[in-house]
């Protein structure tokens, strides 16, 4: 079980590199307004065969060798199932794969969005060439970072240096707080 | 506020720091984030091990991390690897031990045997 939406973001994103992505989007959508929260990760990485695509649901299905379960998926399909939502995973052969998740907002049973810094940043560690595309949507308003235009901007320091990697959370923190309007946006729908 | 103009400081700091450290090898330490390790924790753990390097100061580890390493009952999992030594792996790690293995084997070169697994 994952107590944050946030760790299956990780999750899936983590699934990207092992697919040998060197580009993952990581969308995440709040609308309140709307009752909707929608995450997706799009990666150029080996993409899913047919195959295995059929049992991407079943968590005692997985492709590595010694192991007799795979619960990632698994984990964010019930996740979706308990609130009504929906998973949608598009994948090519060769081309990459993509992941959206769709959640309603209000909802008790969805897990809270949980710390979206602190999964970039562990997303990074070891992975300092990977190109990063992080957007934050929330009602409309956006915040993009692209790993990119940090890297240029570090001129050879590698980008998974801890003291920059630590400077990149703090500095997604702040701007996912002012994104939402001054931070605990989660605090009234969790409080109840 | 943090903003990209500050990183440009940093980074000035950095690449001092690297001059001074040329040709000299790395420590490791692996934090395995498969599902299990995720679930139990590991992103926690990563996040407070950057911590406590950055804190201390600490030069020469690269931390680094991997998929499931197939003991997902004893995640969240810490390997930690000196050049010419043997790799030690911990297993059950939280934030609170993980910042313990970084001041006692990555400063004081003392391993914890009593966290370790076999």
């Amino acid at each position: 079980m994952m107590e944050e939406l946030a760790h299956h973001i990780l999750d899936v994103a983590r699934n990207s590199l092992e697919a040998g992505a060197t580009r993952v989007e990581i969308t995440v959508e709040e609308d309140p307004t709307g009752d909707l929260l929608r995450f997706s990760v799009v990666d150029n990485g080996s993409g899913i065969p047919p195959y295995v695509q059929r049992q991407l649901a079943n968590p005692f299905f997985t492709t590595k060798s010694g192991k007799k379960v795979g619960l990632g998926l698994p984990f964010l399909q019930a996740a979706v199932e308990r609130c009504g939502g929906n998973l949608e995973i598009r994948s090519d052969v060769g081309r990459g794969t993509t992941v959206v998740a769709t959640f309603p907002y209000y909802c008790w049973d969805r897990p809270p969005l949980g710390d979206m810094p602190r999964t970039i940043v562990s997303l990074l560690v070891g992975n300092g060439h990977l190109d990063l595309c992080y957007r934050h949507i929330f009602n409309g308003q956006s915040f993009e970072l692209d790993t990119g235009e940090i890297r240029s901007r570090l001129k050879g320091i590698p980008l998974d240096t801890p003291e920059v990697l630590l400077w990149l959370r703090q500095y997604l923190a702040e701007n996912l707080n002012i994104l939402s309007g001054g931070g605990g946006y989660e605090v009234a729908r969790r409080a109840g | 506020m943090k903003s990209l103009a500050e990183l440009d400081k940093l980074r000035e700091k950095l690449q001092e720091e690297m001059r001074l450290r040329e040709g000299k090898e790395d420590v490791k330490v692996v934090v395995t984030m498969g599902t299990c390790g995720i679930a139990s924790g590991a992103r926690e753990v990563l996040t407070a091990i950057l911590e406590e390097i950055s804190k201390r100061g600490l030069k020469g580890v690269t931390v680094t991390q991997t998929g499931c390493a197939g003991l997902c009952h004893c995640e969240p999992l810490v390997e930690v690897e000196r050049p010419g030594r043997d790799k030690v792996t911990y297993g059950h790690v939280d934030e609170k031990k993980a910042r313990e293995i970084v001041v006692s084997h990555l400063v004081n070169g003392q391993i914890i045997k009593e966290w370790t697994i076999k």
